[in-house]
């Protein structure tokens, strides 16, 4: 009788191990799913940014075509990612994902160059006008978002998933804090060059550093399960960086011959895909919260 | 049944054919074919302040003193526009703003009078102004004691200092985050424009040649500012701004002045002011209409620019100031300054496209802050972006082309490169303006403008001009050649000083003869500094809005307290 009862008792126990593990691999899998729609955000964002603003600068070096590739690229490689449920990563998602961050470096350079070329070099004129100091920062950010997405789908069941020997729900707050922390400095310079002429304009330099904040919080702090303030701060943050939108297409109306006058406006008024990035780096966030949730030892 | 919209031609009717500031309404310069109500004020009750000139001297003293609860009537000869309306992107058109009424210039290096130095327009010379906006060194208001040259100021610069802080915040000037030269400043309101090519290239030059340059302080939005468009960098700044972006007297002070309660009168030539046996100014004879009208005022401030000015007060004799009114010290019309304008050019092979954008982006006020020179005074120099009409009168007159080396010349337009000075010309009694036997279309006697160059002004321009060849060298510029006869900006003839002998007006701008007689404008200067007046001529009138307050509060404005 106690016999069969352990049988039975080690079978349950078996049976709930399974399960544990099946949610585990799912929350991996959502938490890479997550990732991958964060990195298309932020890819979006460069696609039609660098697009407008290296249009703008009349492409005049054949290298400013790469973002517009390589955030295409990566816009693809999020979908096939949001799509795909299997619990194991994909050599070329990979791949891609490496070569965005790598393109992120690389034109970062490249702006860094053009800046230290101009009359003035580092001076505040150079970094309001000349080429965008943080601005490839965001193809960066959408690749390392690609690739934690790979290796956090590539955890083996029994195991915690890890990004760099750090568990991963960990570093990825850490890595989305401190990508909201860049991306409000990039636009705490913009804003500034726009002298906050709208009150509007201190939302994206006060909320983000705020998340960034409580997400650094979360990424050292002892294990917790709830972090709703965190979850509600990147809710909000995400819907900032959608009303952003709006607000830019305000400002483009305020420009001579506003809206009629799409064409040069869209060029020279504030960029409309610019504020989608904090959404994409708080749904960053929200993953990371997630897989902290899901692997409490992560 | 629908709203009817006003009739597209009576939105259009030309400003310059009928006054629009009237019927108790004002002209929206915000809105196409707009109105804004404009108190009016009777001709026969004596207003508080009766200003003549609207511009960046009698513009921003009629809002600041509408603001202090006086009641106050601004005429101005010129007409009334609606930038986003009545402007046009054409030179030839926009020549409708510049004073082009009949005077005789003459001298042994007579000025040429026109677009380079006088508007007439509601809003002044500042509708179709540079819009670059300098302070002066602070030497400067000491000139005298502390460089040896000219007349001290009779005001303290420490005092200027917060005036001028008022009006940049006024205008929202777009500045550097840090200004190389002279005492700290406050943070300017609105960030720097993107410098253009033009500019960049006076940055290069600079830095060959180890000297500080600076993006130029400029009145112009660098981003949006209530109805006010920001820039679009198309350059046609000095033809008048159709998007309000530059923020001249005409969208800033002039709408304030109106909603704070001022009634602004368009196209009211003002011929002579009145004064009574007692010797008090009692109000202005202005033509409006077709018509001769009188406005009683208990005070009267004359803010037509320093060659209308005294042109009004020298015309304006009695029995008893046979010689024109303010003008015991007989010094009304003399001391005539203006500011030397000399330019080098040359071809960068870059494409410069100067064009693009304000014409003065960078600067250098390096001269003016080093004393290091065989000259007194001092002059900065400034990046240009002549458009195309312009520049082509510049090449036939002053490079003396014509024909086809004239056509060949304008195909490097978008090539052309050049650096222009304001340069400080020294005060001299000789240089002045009288009235001529010849009569304006009001039957009003013309003024004759007599200038010369003195040693030390040609000394000054020798030295810009090479030190500006050198630095077009500096930055490979080819087929250099340099523009030797060009004056901007006219001051003096009305100087304020501590000494009713040696000046016309007080530090308050109150003439010394004349206690309720004021002159607030670009005529008070005893010396002109070698930065662009502008600024210095509206922080002078906020002074002079802020004194004559307390003077009215301590009952002081009808008469003198002492003298
Ligand atoms: C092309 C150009 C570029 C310039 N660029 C700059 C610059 O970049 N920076 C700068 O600081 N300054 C610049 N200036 C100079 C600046 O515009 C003037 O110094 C300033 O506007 C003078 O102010 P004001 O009040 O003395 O006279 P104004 O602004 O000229 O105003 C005088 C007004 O009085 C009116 N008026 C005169 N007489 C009568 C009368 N009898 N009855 C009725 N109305 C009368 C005129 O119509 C005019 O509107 C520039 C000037 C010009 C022409
Ligand atoms: S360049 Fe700017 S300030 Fe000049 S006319 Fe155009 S909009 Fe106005």
């Amino acid at each position: 009788m106690t016999a069969s009862r352990q049988a039975l008792q080690s079978m349950l126990d078996q049976l709930d191990a399974l399960q544990i593990e099946a949610d585990r691999c799912a929350a991996t899998v959502r938490a890479a799913r997550r990732l991958n729609r964060g990195s298309a955000l932020l890819a979006a964002s460069v696609l039609m940014d660098s697009a407008v603003e290296h249009y703008r600068g009349n492409f005049t070096n054949r290298a400013m075509y790469t973002p517009l590739l390589i955030s295409v690229l990566t816009l693809a490689i999020s979908a096939h990612g949001t799509t795909d449920r299997r619990p194991a990563s994909h050599r070329v998602r990979h791949g891609i994902a490496v070569a965005a961050a790598a393109t992120g470096l690389a034109g970062t350079a490249f702006h860094i160059r053009n800046v230290l070329k101009r009359p003035g070099r580092l001076d505040w004129q150079n970094l309001f006008y000349g080429a965008p100091v943080g601005a490839p920062m965001a193809i960066l950010l959408a690749g390392l978002l690609g690739s934690a997405a790979e290796w956090v789908r590539d955890t083996p069941n029994h195991m915690p998933p890890r990004l760099f020997g750090i568990p991963a729900g960990r570093a990825l707050a850490a890595l989305s804090g401190l990508g909201l922390l860049c991306t409000s400095g990039e636009a705490a310079l913009l804003h500034f060059r726009g002298a906050f002429h709208n009150r509007a304009m201190f939302a994206p330099v006060t909320l983000p550093p705020i998340g960034a904040a409580l997400l650094l919080n979360a990424a050292v702090a002892p294990k917790c399960r709830e972090r709703w303030l965190t979850r509600v701060w990147l809710q909000l943050i995400m819907l900032m960086g959608l009303t952003g939108v709006g607000f830019h297409a305000w400002g483009i109306h305020r420009a001579m011959g506003g809206w009629r006058n799409w064409s040069q406006n869209v060029v020279d008024g504030p960029p409309l895909p610019a504020p989608p990035s904090f959404t994409g780096l708080a749904l960053a966030g929200l993953a990371a919260l997630g897989l902290l949730r899901d692997h409490e030892d992560a | 049944m629908p709203m009817q919209r006003p009739e597209r031609t009576a939105m259009l009717a030309d400003p310059l054919a009928e006054p629009r500031g009237k019927d108790g309404r004002a002209p929206d310069v915000f809105r196409p074919g707009g109105w804004v109500p404009m108190r009016q004020y009777r001709e026969s009750e004596p207003v508080d302040f009766l200003i003549v000139g609207t511009g960046a001297g009698g513009g921003t003293l009629a809002c600041r003193l509408a603001e202090a609860g006086f009641s106050v009537v601004g005429l101005d000869a010129g007409p009334w526009f609606r930038p986003l309306d009545d402007f046009a992107s054409d030179e030839a058109e926009q020549s409708k703003l510049y004073w082009t009424d009949d005077r005789i210039s003459t001298g042994a290096n007579p000025l040429q009078l026109g677009s380079n130095n006088s508007g007439k327009a509601v809003g002044g010379s500042t509708v179709h102004f540079a819009m670059v906006s300098l302070r002066f060194r602070p030497e400067w208001f000491r000139a005298r004691t502390l460089l040896g040259y000219g007349a001290d100021w009779p005001i303290d610069w420490r005092e200027m200092w917060s005036y001028y802080a008022e009006v940049e915040q006024a205008l929202k000037i777009a500045g550097p985050i840090s200004y190389p030269w002279g005492p700290k400043r406050p943070r300017y309101p609105y960030r720097a424009h993107e410098l253009n090519a033009a500019a960049l290239a006076l940055a290069e030059g600079c830095e060959k040649l180890g000297v500080a340059w600076s993006e130029t302080p400029l009145a112009t939005l660098s981003a949006p500012r209530g109805l006010a468009h920001p820039c679009v960098y198309r350059g046609f700044c000095v033809t008048g701004c159709s998007t309000n972006a530059k923020q001249s007297a005409l969208v800033t002070w002039i709408p304030h002045a109106v909603a704070a309660g001022a009634e602004l009168r368009d196209l009211s030539m003002a011929g002579r002011i009145e004064v009574d046996a007692a010797g008090r100014a009692v109000g202005v004879h202005y033509f409006r209409e077709d018509a001769w009208h009188f406005q009683q005022a208990r005070n009267v401030v004359v803010a037509g620019y320093a060659i209308e000015t005294p042109r009004l007060l020298l015309n304006s004799t009695t029995d008893r100031y046979p010689d024109g009114l303010a003008n015991s010290s007989g010094l009304v019309g003399r001391y005539l300054t203006v500011q030397a304008n000399q330019a080098a050019w040359g071809l960068s092979k870059r494409e410069i496209r100067s064009y693009k954008g304000p014409p003065s982006l960078a600067l250098t006020e390096h001269w003016n802050y080093d004393d290091r020179k065989d000259f007194f005074g001092g002059y900065c120099y400034m990046s240009q972006g002549p458009l195309p009409q312009l520049w082509a009168n510049t090449l036939a007159t002053a490079r003396g082309l014509w024909g086809a080396p004239l056509m060949e010349a304008m195909e490097n337009y978008n090539h052309q490169v050049g650096l222009k000075i304001v340069g400080e010309m020294m005060p001299q009694a000789n240089n002045r303006v009288t009235l001529a036997d010849d009569k304006d279309q009001y039957g009003l006697p013309i003024a004759r403008v007599e200038y010369a160059w003195c040693d030390n002004d040609r000394r000054l321009i020798d030295h810009a001009l090479d030190f500006m060849t050198q630095a077009l060298q500096a930055i490979d510029a080819s087929d250099i050649w340099q523009q030797t006869d060009d004056t901007c900006h006219i001051n003096g003839t009305a100087r304020m000083g501590i000494d009713p002998r040696t000046s016309v007006v007080d530090a308050d701008c109150r003439s010394w003869d004349i206690p309720n007689l004021w002159i607030c404008d670009g005529s008070v200067f005893p010396t002109v500094g070698g930065v662009n007046p502008s600024l210095t001529i509206q922080a002078i009138a906020c002074r002079t809005a802020n004194r004559i307050r307390a003077l009215a509060a301590r009952g002081e404005l009808e008469r003198r307290a002492h003298v």
